[in-house]
Protein backbone atom coordinates (compact mmCIF):
# COMPACT_ATOMS: atom_id res chain seq x y z
CA UNK A 1 0.00 0.00 0.00
CA UNK A 2 0.95 3.66 -0.63
CA UNK A 3 2.23 5.63 2.06
CA UNK A 4 4.10 2.49 3.58
CA UNK A 5 7.59 1.81 3.69
CA UNK A 6 9.32 -1.28 5.11
CA UNK A 7 12.78 -1.70 5.29
CA UNK A 8 15.34 -4.41 6.40
CA UNK A 9 18.78 -5.49 7.26
CA UNK A 10 21.10 -7.25 9.27
CA UNK A 11 24.32 -6.63 10.91
CA UNK A 12 26.63 -8.25 13.32
CA UNK A 13 27.14 -7.01 16.96
CA UNK A 14 30.26 -5.63 18.25
CA UNK A 15 28.74 -6.41 21.50
CA UNK A 16 27.77 -2.32 22.13
CA UNK A 17 24.46 -0.42 21.64
CA UNK A 18 23.67 0.01 18.22
CA UNK A 19 22.21 3.06 15.98
CA UNK A 20 20.38 1.99 12.82
CA UNK A 21 19.74 5.22 10.77
CA UNK A 22 16.05 5.02 9.15
CA UNK A 23 15.51 7.62 6.89
CA UNK A 24 11.45 7.23 6.43
CA UNK A 25 11.32 7.70 10.14
CA UNK A 26 9.94 4.41 11.35
CA UNK A 27 6.68 3.24 13.28
CA UNK A 28 7.23 -0.21 14.44
CA UNK A 29 10.47 -2.87 14.19
CA UNK A 30 11.29 -6.16 14.73
CA UNK A 31 14.64 -7.57 15.35
CA UNK A 32 15.57 -11.59 15.13
CA UNK A 33 18.77 -12.55 16.57
CA UNK A 34 19.67 -15.62 14.43
CA UNK A 35 22.67 -16.53 15.87
CA UNK A 36 21.05 -17.52 19.18
CA UNK A 37 17.93 -18.38 17.67
CA UNK A 38 19.72 -21.36 15.99
CA UNK A 39 21.72 -22.32 19.75
CA UNK A 40 20.67 -24.29 22.38
CA UNK A 41 20.73 -21.84 25.43
CA UNK A 42 21.89 -23.41 28.97
CA UNK A 43 19.83 -20.25 30.09
CA UNK A 44 17.17 -18.67 28.63
CA UNK A 45 17.58 -15.34 26.43
CA UNK A 46 16.31 -13.16 24.05
CA UNK A 47 16.14 -13.98 20.80
CA UNK A 48 13.29 -11.88 19.11
CA UNK A 49 12.55 -8.25 19.74
CA UNK A 50 9.22 -5.82 18.56
CA UNK A 51 8.88 -2.11 19.16
CA UNK A 52 5.55 0.27 18.00
CA UNK A 53 5.68 3.47 17.76
CA UNK A 54 3.85 4.88 21.65
CA UNK A 55 6.24 2.37 23.78
CA UNK A 56 8.50 4.43 25.80
CA UNK A 57 12.24 4.98 25.39
CA UNK A 58 14.35 2.08 26.05
CA UNK A 59 11.05 -0.35 25.78
CA UNK A 60 9.81 -2.84 23.81
CA UNK A 61 8.95 -6.63 23.59
CA UNK A 62 11.00 -9.48 23.80
CA UNK A 63 10.63 -13.24 22.86
CA UNK A 64 13.05 -15.31 25.09
CA UNK A 65 14.05 -18.87 23.82
CA UNK A 66 13.38 -21.05 26.67
CA UNK A 67 16.78 -23.19 28.35
CA UNK A 68 17.54 -26.03 26.16
CA UNK A 69 14.04 -25.71 24.10
CA UNK A 70 12.65 -24.45 21.18
CA UNK A 71 10.07 -22.41 22.42
CA UNK A 72 9.24 -19.08 23.07
CA UNK A 73 8.11 -16.99 26.40
CA UNK A 74 7.44 -13.26 26.07
CA UNK A 75 7.74 -10.23 28.39
CA UNK A 76 8.21 -6.65 28.04
CA UNK A 77 11.04 -4.81 28.76
CA UNK A 78 11.77 -1.01 30.13
CA UNK A 79 15.08 -0.62 29.84
CA UNK A 80 17.72 -1.47 27.16
CA UNK A 81 15.40 -1.66 24.47
CA UNK A 82 14.08 0.39 21.11
CA UNK A 83 14.72 4.23 21.39
CA UNK A 84 14.26 6.19 18.43
CA UNK A 85 15.95 9.76 17.87
CA UNK A 86 15.43 12.53 15.74
CA UNK A 87 18.58 14.61 16.02
CA UNK A 88 16.86 17.56 14.53
CA UNK A 89 14.97 18.25 17.98
CA UNK A 90 17.67 20.43 19.75
CA UNK A 91 15.88 20.40 22.71
CA UNK A 92 18.74 20.79 25.82
CA UNK A 93 18.68 18.55 28.48
CA UNK A 94 17.18 19.38 32.01
CA UNK A 95 19.07 22.46 33.88
CA UNK A 96 21.44 20.67 36.40
CA UNK A 97 22.01 23.19 39.11
CA UNK A 98 24.83 20.64 41.17
CA UNK A 99 27.50 22.21 40.27
CA UNK A 100 29.44 23.07 43.10
CA UNK A 101 33.13 24.19 41.69
CA UNK A 102 35.36 24.05 38.84
CA UNK A 103 38.82 23.67 38.97
CA UNK A 104 41.42 26.05 37.20
CA UNK A 105 43.80 23.12 36.06
CA UNK A 106 44.27 20.94 32.74
CA UNK A 107 41.96 19.71 32.14
CA UNK A 108 39.20 21.32 34.36
CA UNK A 109 36.85 19.56 36.24
CA UNK A 110 34.06 20.43 37.76
CA UNK A 111 32.21 19.17 41.26
CA UNK A 112 28.83 18.37 41.00
CA UNK A 113 26.49 16.28 43.21
CA UNK A 114 24.13 14.88 40.57
CA UNK A 115 25.94 13.52 37.17
CA UNK A 116 22.65 12.01 35.96
CA UNK A 117 22.62 10.94 32.80
CA UNK A 118 26.18 11.90 32.08
CA UNK A 119 29.08 10.02 30.43
CA UNK A 120 32.48 10.80 28.90
CA UNK A 121 32.09 11.90 25.15
CA UNK A 122 28.92 14.01 25.85
CA UNK A 123 28.26 17.78 25.66
CA UNK A 124 26.81 20.02 28.19
CA UNK A 125 26.87 24.13 27.98
CA UNK A 126 27.82 25.25 31.34
CA UNK A 127 25.96 28.36 32.99
CA UNK A 128 26.68 31.32 35.25
CA UNK A 129 30.24 29.80 36.80
CA UNK A 130 30.41 31.68 40.07
CA UNK A 131 34.11 33.34 39.51
CA UNK A 132 34.96 31.77 36.13
CA UNK A 133 32.30 33.56 34.02
CA UNK A 134 34.48 32.98 30.89
CA UNK A 135 33.09 29.78 30.09
CA UNK A 136 29.78 30.35 30.78
CA UNK A 137 27.27 29.66 27.86
CA UNK A 138 30.21 27.64 26.54
CA UNK A 139 29.92 24.10 24.83
CA UNK A 140 32.17 21.26 26.22
CA UNK A 141 33.17 17.30 25.88
CA UNK A 142 33.31 15.62 28.75
CA UNK A 143 36.32 13.22 30.06
CA UNK A 144 36.37 11.19 32.63
CA UNK A 145 32.49 11.45 34.94
CA UNK A 146 32.59 10.12 38.40
CA UNK A 147 29.24 9.50 39.52
CA UNK A 148 27.42 12.05 40.96
CA UNK A 149 31.03 13.29 42.17
CA UNK A 150 32.27 14.95 39.61
CA UNK A 151 33.46 15.53 35.85
CA UNK A 152 36.25 16.70 33.47
CA UNK A 153 36.08 19.49 30.80
CA UNK A 154 38.31 17.33 29.15
CA UNK A 155 39.70 20.21 26.59
CA UNK A 156 39.72 23.31 28.54
CA UNK A 157 43.21 24.32 30.42
CA UNK A 158 41.99 26.48 32.73
CA UNK A 159 45.65 26.44 34.71
CA UNK A 160 46.20 29.93 33.87
CA UNK A 161 42.76 30.84 34.80
CA UNK A 162 42.80 33.52 37.69
CA UNK A 163 40.81 32.09 40.32
CA UNK A 164 38.78 28.76 40.18
CA UNK A 165 34.89 28.85 39.91
CA UNK A 166 32.16 27.90 42.33
CA UNK A 167 28.70 27.73 42.14
CA UNK A 168 27.60 26.39 38.30
CA UNK A 169 25.06 25.29 36.29
CA UNK A 170 24.77 22.83 33.09
CA UNK A 171 22.92 21.05 30.72
CA UNK A 172 23.65 18.27 28.47
CA UNK A 173 23.57 19.26 25.05
CA UNK A 174 21.89 15.97 23.23
CA UNK A 175 22.29 16.70 19.71
CA UNK A 176 25.18 19.12 17.42
CA UNK A 177 24.23 21.90 15.09
CA UNK A 178 22.64 20.34 12.02
CA UNK A 179 25.12 20.84 9.03
CA UNK A 180 28.91 19.59 9.32
CA UNK A 181 31.88 21.11 9.70
CA UNK A 182 30.60 23.45 12.70
CA UNK A 183 31.58 26.47 14.07
CA UNK A 184 34.02 25.51 17.28
CA UNK A 185 35.01 27.25 20.37
CA UNK A 186 38.63 28.20 20.92
CA UNK A 187 40.24 27.25 24.39
CA UNK A 188 43.81 27.16 23.79
CA UNK A 189 46.14 28.06 20.83
CA UNK A 190 49.91 27.64 21.31
CA UNK A 191 52.71 29.89 19.81
CA UNK A 192 54.13 28.04 17.40
CA UNK A 193 55.08 27.39 13.29
CA UNK A 194 52.47 25.81 12.80
CA UNK A 195 49.82 26.92 15.63
CA UNK A 196 47.84 23.94 17.33
CA UNK A 197 44.26 25.21 18.37
CA UNK A 198 42.11 23.13 20.63
CA UNK A 199 38.31 22.81 20.38
CA UNK A 200 35.83 22.79 23.35
CA UNK A 201 33.99 20.10 21.64
CA UNK A 202 34.58 17.24 19.51
CA UNK A 203 35.33 19.49 16.02
CA UNK A 204 35.09 16.77 13.31
CA UNK A 205 37.28 18.53 11.20
CA UNK A 206 40.00 16.63 8.37
CA UNK A 207 42.90 17.78 7.18
CA UNK A 208 42.56 19.71 4.34
CA UNK A 209 39.64 21.71 5.70
CA UNK A 210 40.03 25.29 5.66
CA UNK A 211 39.20 27.55 8.55
CA UNK A 212 38.63 31.30 9.50
CA UNK A 213 39.41 32.37 13.43
CA UNK A 214 37.21 34.70 15.09
CA UNK A 215 39.59 35.72 18.06
CA UNK A 216 37.69 38.87 20.27
CA UNK A 217 40.71 41.47 21.73
CA UNK A 218 39.75 39.93 24.79
CA UNK A 219 41.08 36.68 24.38
CA UNK A 220 44.91 38.13 23.56
CA UNK A 221 45.90 36.75 20.38
CA UNK A 222 44.43 39.44 17.82
CA UNK A 223 46.51 38.54 15.38
CA UNK A 224 44.78 35.26 14.68
CA UNK A 225 41.72 37.42 14.23
CA UNK A 226 40.21 36.71 10.80
CA UNK A 227 42.90 34.83 9.45
CA UNK A 228 42.19 32.12 7.32
CA UNK A 229 44.52 28.44 7.37
CA UNK A 230 43.99 25.47 6.44
CA UNK A 231 44.43 22.28 8.55
CA UNK A 232 47.27 20.04 8.34
CA UNK A 233 47.11 17.80 10.95
CA UNK A 234 44.54 16.80 13.68
CA UNK A 235 44.38 15.08 17.24
CA UNK A 236 41.71 13.19 18.15
CA UNK A 237 42.85 12.62 21.34
CA UNK A 238 43.99 16.30 22.06
CA UNK A 239 41.00 17.81 20.37
CA UNK A 240 43.15 19.77 18.49
CA UNK A 241 43.84 20.86 14.35
CA UNK A 242 47.30 22.32 13.09
CA UNK A 243 46.69 24.48 11.10
CA UNK A 244 49.24 26.40 8.43
CA UNK A 245 49.46 29.87 10.31
CA UNK A 246 52.67 30.81 11.69
CA UNK A 247 51.63 32.21 15.40
CA UNK A 248 55.67 32.43 16.67
CA UNK A 249 55.28 36.00 16.89
CA UNK A 250 51.55 36.46 18.02
CA UNK A 251 50.41 37.78 21.14
CA UNK A 252 49.26 34.76 23.94
CA UNK A 253 46.10 33.27 23.63
CA UNK A 254 44.28 33.71 27.11
CA UNK A 255 40.76 33.89 28.48
CA UNK A 256 39.58 37.20 29.73
CA UNK A 257 38.98 37.80 33.50
CA UNK A 258 35.56 36.51 35.15
CA UNK A 259 34.40 39.88 35.67
CA UNK A 260 35.50 41.02 32.00
CA UNK A 261 33.32 37.87 30.53
CA UNK A 262 30.78 38.68 32.69
CA UNK A 263 30.11 42.15 31.04
CA UNK A 264 29.79 40.62 27.77
CA UNK A 265 32.28 39.12 25.35
CA UNK A 266 32.19 37.43 22.38
CA UNK A 267 34.09 33.65 22.19
CA UNK A 268 37.21 32.86 20.36
CA UNK A 269 35.99 30.08 17.35
CA UNK A 270 37.07 28.67 14.51
CA UNK A 271 34.57 28.83 11.44
CA UNK A 272 35.20 26.08 8.69
CA UNK A 273 34.90 27.83 5.16
CA UNK A 274 35.72 25.20 3.02
CA UNK A 275 37.89 22.31 1.82
CA UNK A 276 40.67 21.81 -0.63
CA UNK A 277 42.12 18.27 -1.60
CA UNK A 278 39.77 15.05 -1.41
CA UNK A 279 37.24 16.42 1.02
CA UNK A 280 35.78 18.87 -1.57
CA UNK A 281 32.47 20.73 -1.27
CA UNK A 282 30.96 17.92 0.53
CA UNK A 283 32.67 18.84 3.34
CA UNK A 284 31.01 22.39 4.11
CA UNK A 285 27.33 21.21 3.25
CA UNK A 286 26.53 18.05 4.94
CA UNK A 287 23.36 18.03 6.67
CA UNK A 288 23.95 15.44 9.31
CA UNK A 289 21.20 15.19 11.38
CA UNK A 290 18.66 11.75 11.27
CA UNK A 291 16.22 10.16 12.05
CA UNK A 292 16.66 6.23 13.44
CA UNK A 293 16.48 3.89 16.53
CA UNK A 294 18.88 2.91 18.94
CA UNK A 295 19.13 -0.46 20.00
CA UNK A 296 20.81 -1.61 23.54
CA UNK A 297 22.76 -4.13 23.64
CA UNK A 298 23.46 -7.04 25.77
CA UNK A 299 22.04 -11.06 25.91
CA UNK A 300 18.59 -9.51 26.78
CA UNK A 301 18.72 -6.96 24.04
CA UNK A 302 17.73 -5.89 20.55
CA UNK A 303 21.71 -4.86 19.75
CA UNK A 304 22.62 -8.69 21.18
CA UNK A 305 26.01 -9.43 22.20
CA UNK A 306 29.16 -9.71 20.63
CA UNK A 307 29.27 -11.58 17.19
CA UNK A 308 25.75 -12.52 17.36
CA UNK A 309 23.89 -12.01 13.65
CA UNK A 310 20.85 -9.50 13.72
CA UNK A 311 18.20 -9.25 11.11
CA UNK A 312 16.18 -6.45 11.37
CA UNK A 313 12.76 -4.74 9.86
CA UNK A 314 11.15 -1.94 10.21
CA UNK A 315 7.98 -0.04 8.84
CA UNK A 316 6.30 3.08 8.35
CA UNK A 317 2.88 2.52 8.90
CA UNK A 318 -0.13 4.72 6.76
CA UNK A 319 -1.84 5.24 9.85
CA UNK A 320 -1.08 5.33 13.19
CA UNK A 321 -3.61 5.31 15.82
CA UNK A 322 -2.11 5.67 19.12
CA UNK A 323 -5.50 6.11 21.43
CA UNK B 1 -6.60 18.61 -2.98
CA UNK B 2 -6.53 22.47 -2.99
CA UNK B 3 -6.07 22.44 0.60
CA UNK B 4 -3.38 19.35 0.52
CA UNK B 5 -1.61 21.51 -2.39
CA UNK B 6 -1.98 24.68 -0.48
CA UNK B 7 -0.48 23.22 3.05
CA UNK B 8 2.57 20.99 1.41
CA UNK B 9 3.45 24.58 -0.29
CA UNK B 10 3.85 25.89 2.69
CA UNK B 11 5.38 23.25 4.41
CA UNK B 12 8.24 23.45 1.04
CA UNK B 13 9.03 26.81 1.55
CA UNK B 14 9.11 26.42 5.00
CA UNK B 15 11.30 23.56 5.50
CA UNK B 16 13.43 25.33 2.92
CA UNK B 17 14.23 27.92 4.68
CA UNK B 18 14.36 26.13 8.05
CA UNK B 19 17.47 23.88 6.62
CA UNK B 20 18.86 27.67 5.10
CA UNK B 21 18.39 28.98 8.88
CA UNK B 22 20.32 25.66 10.81
CA UNK B 23 22.94 25.78 7.85
CA UNK B 24 23.98 29.50 8.79
CA UNK B 25 23.49 28.51 13.02
CA UNK B 26 25.78 25.81 12.27
CA UNK B 27 28.18 27.93 10.26
CA UNK B 28 28.63 31.06 10.79
CA UNK B 29 30.57 33.27 12.88
CA UNK B 30 28.58 35.64 15.41
CA UNK B 31 29.21 38.66 17.94
CA UNK B 32 27.46 38.63 21.26
CA UNK B 33 25.68 41.80 21.96
CA UNK B 34 27.81 43.46 24.77
CA UNK B 35 26.29 46.73 24.74
CA UNK B 36 23.12 46.05 26.64
CA UNK B 37 22.30 46.19 30.62
CA UNK B 38 20.66 42.79 30.96
CA UNK B 39 23.52 41.23 32.78
CA UNK B 40 23.61 38.49 30.40
CA UNK B 41 26.33 37.55 27.61
CA UNK B 42 24.58 37.99 25.43
CA UNK B 43 23.06 41.20 26.25
CA UNK B 44 19.72 42.52 24.76
CA UNK B 45 20.35 44.34 21.79
CA UNK B 46 21.52 47.98 21.33
CA UNK B 47 22.54 50.04 18.94
CA UNK B 48 26.23 49.64 19.59
CA UNK B 49 26.19 46.04 18.50
CA UNK B 50 24.31 47.21 15.36
CA UNK B 51 26.85 49.27 14.37
CA UNK B 52 29.28 46.81 15.57
CA UNK B 53 27.82 44.33 12.54
CA UNK B 54 27.71 46.87 9.75
CA UNK B 55 30.80 48.15 10.76
CA UNK B 56 32.20 44.41 10.07
CA UNK B 57 30.09 43.65 7.27
CA UNK B 58 31.59 46.60 6.04
CA UNK B 59 34.95 46.57 6.85
CA UNK B 60 34.85 42.66 4.89
CA UNK B 61 33.64 44.56 1.57
CA UNK B 62 30.11 43.26 2.11
CA UNK B 63 27.66 45.07 -0.66
CA UNK B 64 24.39 46.20 0.96
CA UNK B 65 20.52 44.34 -0.32
CA UNK B 66 18.37 46.22 0.27
CA UNK B 67 18.47 50.03 -2.11
CA UNK B 68 17.65 53.18 0.29
CA UNK B 69 14.39 54.58 0.24
CA UNK B 70 14.88 58.44 -0.56
CA UNK B 71 13.05 60.27 2.13
CA UNK B 72 9.54 62.31 1.03
CA UNK B 73 7.84 65.16 2.78
CA UNK B 74 5.72 63.30 4.71
CA UNK B 75 4.68 63.60 8.23
CA UNK B 76 6.07 61.24 10.79
CA UNK B 77 8.55 59.24 8.05
CA UNK B 78 12.28 59.00 7.81
CA UNK B 79 14.56 58.02 5.10
CA UNK B 80 15.70 54.88 5.03
CA UNK B 81 19.69 53.86 4.11
CA UNK B 82 20.84 51.34 1.73
CA UNK B 83 20.96 48.16 4.14
CA UNK B 84 22.26 45.12 4.98
CA UNK B 85 19.71 42.55 6.26
CA UNK B 86 19.03 40.87 9.07
CA UNK B 87 16.94 37.78 9.81
CA UNK B 88 15.73 37.14 13.47
CA UNK B 89 13.13 35.49 14.94
CA UNK B 90 9.43 37.63 15.31
CA UNK B 91 10.58 37.13 19.40
CA UNK B 92 12.32 40.44 19.15
CA UNK B 93 10.28 42.74 17.95
CA UNK B 94 10.02 44.97 21.34
CA UNK B 95 13.53 44.99 21.70
CA UNK B 96 14.17 45.95 18.14
CA UNK B 97 11.81 48.79 18.87
CA UNK B 98 13.73 49.97 21.82
CA UNK B 99 16.98 50.69 19.71
CA UNK B 100 18.19 53.95 18.99
CA UNK B 101 17.46 54.85 15.73
CA UNK B 102 14.86 51.97 15.01
CA UNK B 103 12.82 53.04 11.62
CA UNK B 104 8.95 51.26 11.80
CA UNK B 105 8.46 49.74 8.28
CA UNK B 106 5.37 52.08 8.93
CA UNK B 107 7.74 55.05 8.68
CA UNK B 108 9.08 54.35 5.56
CA UNK B 109 8.69 56.99 3.03
CA UNK B 110 7.67 54.27 0.19
CA UNK B 111 6.54 50.99 2.64
CA UNK B 112 5.42 49.41 -0.62
CA UNK B 113 9.37 48.93 -1.29
CA UNK B 114 9.44 47.20 2.02
CA UNK B 115 8.91 42.94 2.07
CA UNK B 116 6.45 41.28 3.57
CA UNK B 117 8.50 39.82 6.79
CA UNK B 118 10.40 43.62 6.91
CA UNK B 119 10.12 44.93 10.37
CA UNK B 120 12.12 47.93 10.28
CA UNK B 121 15.42 49.55 10.09
CA UNK B 122 18.14 50.62 12.30
CA UNK B 123 20.70 52.55 10.26
CA UNK B 124 21.92 50.75 7.68
CA UNK B 125 20.15 47.32 8.73
CA UNK B 126 16.90 45.94 7.90
CA UNK B 127 15.22 43.42 10.04
CA UNK B 128 12.84 40.84 8.69
CA UNK B 129 11.29 38.74 11.19
CA UNK B 130 9.73 34.87 11.08
CA UNK B 131 8.16 33.22 13.71
CA UNK B 132 10.56 30.49 12.61
CA UNK B 133 14.13 32.57 12.97
CA UNK B 134 16.77 30.76 14.78
CA UNK B 135 16.94 30.32 18.71
CA UNK B 136 19.57 28.76 20.56
CA UNK B 137 17.64 27.38 23.78
CA UNK B 138 19.74 28.37 26.91
CA UNK B 139 22.30 29.51 25.20
CA UNK B 140 23.49 32.64 27.25
CA UNK B 141 25.92 32.95 30.22
CA UNK B 142 22.98 32.84 32.64
CA UNK B 143 21.21 29.96 30.80
CA UNK B 144 18.41 32.17 29.31
CA UNK B 145 17.57 31.57 25.12
CA UNK B 146 20.19 32.84 22.67
CA UNK B 147 17.85 34.88 19.19
CA UNK B 148 20.29 34.69 16.73
CA UNK B 149 20.22 37.42 14.04
CA UNK B 150 21.86 36.75 10.65
CA UNK B 151 22.90 39.44 9.02
CA UNK B 152 24.05 39.30 5.42
CA UNK B 153 25.21 41.21 2.64
CA UNK B 154 24.65 40.63 -1.01
CA UNK B 155 25.60 36.98 -1.91
CA UNK B 156 26.23 36.02 1.22
CA UNK B 157 25.04 32.52 0.79
CA UNK B 158 23.12 30.70 -1.59
CA UNK B 159 20.50 27.57 -1.92
CA UNK B 160 22.39 25.00 -4.74
CA UNK B 161 19.68 23.34 -6.77
CA UNK B 162 21.16 19.24 -7.09
CA UNK B 163 19.79 17.24 -9.48
CA UNK B 164 18.28 19.38 -12.09
CA UNK B 165 15.23 20.55 -10.39
CA UNK B 166 14.43 22.81 -7.11
CA UNK B 167 11.32 21.24 -6.02
CA UNK B 168 8.48 18.33 -7.01
CA UNK B 169 4.98 18.03 -6.08
CA UNK B 170 3.62 14.92 -6.45
CA UNK B 171 0.31 13.36 -6.94
CA UNK B 172 -0.80 9.79 -7.25
CA UNK B 173 -4.47 9.27 -7.59
CA UNK B 174 -6.22 6.45 -6.04
CA UNK B 175 -6.09 4.23 -8.99
CA UNK B 176 -2.61 4.11 -8.44
CA UNK B 177 -2.65 3.23 -4.62
CA UNK B 178 -4.45 -0.12 -4.62
CA UNK B 179 -7.42 -2.57 -6.20
CA UNK B 180 -9.97 -0.89 -4.43
CA UNK B 181 -8.68 2.82 -5.04
CA UNK B 182 -9.04 4.01 -1.68
CA UNK B 183 -6.02 6.54 -1.12
CA UNK B 184 -4.89 9.51 -2.81
CA UNK B 185 -0.83 10.51 -2.27
CA UNK B 186 0.22 13.89 -2.26
CA UNK B 187 3.64 15.04 -1.30
CA UNK B 188 6.30 17.04 -1.93
CA UNK B 189 10.25 16.51 -2.61
CA UNK B 190 13.07 18.47 -2.68
CA UNK B 191 16.82 18.66 -3.47
CA UNK B 192 19.17 21.64 -2.02
CA UNK B 193 21.85 22.55 -0.29
CA UNK B 194 22.15 25.93 1.63
CA UNK B 195 25.76 26.92 1.56
CA UNK B 196 27.19 30.06 2.91
CA UNK B 197 29.53 31.46 0.08
CA UNK B 198 31.64 33.99 1.62
CA UNK B 199 32.05 33.48 5.84
CA UNK B 200 33.16 37.31 5.71
CA UNK B 201 29.42 38.69 4.24
CA UNK B 202 27.23 36.60 6.95
CA UNK B 203 27.44 37.61 10.86
CA UNK B 204 25.44 36.00 13.26
CA UNK B 205 24.40 38.54 16.14
CA UNK B 206 23.38 36.80 18.71
CA UNK B 207 21.10 38.48 21.55
CA UNK B 208 19.00 37.78 24.73
CA UNK B 209 15.82 39.80 25.49
CA UNK B 210 15.79 42.36 27.90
Amino acid sequence: MDGTVIQQGKFTSDGSSKFLNIRSDVDWMEIINYTQSATTQTTGRGVMFRWQRGMADAAGIMYTKQDSANALDLEVITAGGFTLLDTSDKTLGALNATGSGVTAASPAVVSATSTAGLAAGDVVRMYNVAGMQQIAGMDFTLGTVTTNTSFQLVHLDASGFAAAGTTCSFRKVPFQPMFYPRARYITKVTKAASAVITLSVTHGYNVDDVVKFVVPSEFGMVELDGVQGKVTAISTANNTITVNVDSTAFTTFAFPTSAIAAAGVTFAQVIPVGSEGTNSVEAATDNVDYIGMSLGAGADAPAGSSSDVIYWRAGKSLIVDNE
Amino acid sequence: MNEAAQRLGVSLRQTEDELTRNMLASTASFINCTGGTNGDNPTNLTRTDVDEVIKTLADNNAYTIGQNIEGEDKFGTAPVRDAYFAMGSTKLIGDLEDVDGFIAKAQYPAPMNAMKPEWGSISNLRFLLSSIGSITSSGSALGNDVYNIFCVGMEAFAVVEQDGYSSQFIYRPPIYDGPLALNASVGYKFAQVPRITNDAWVINLRTTLA
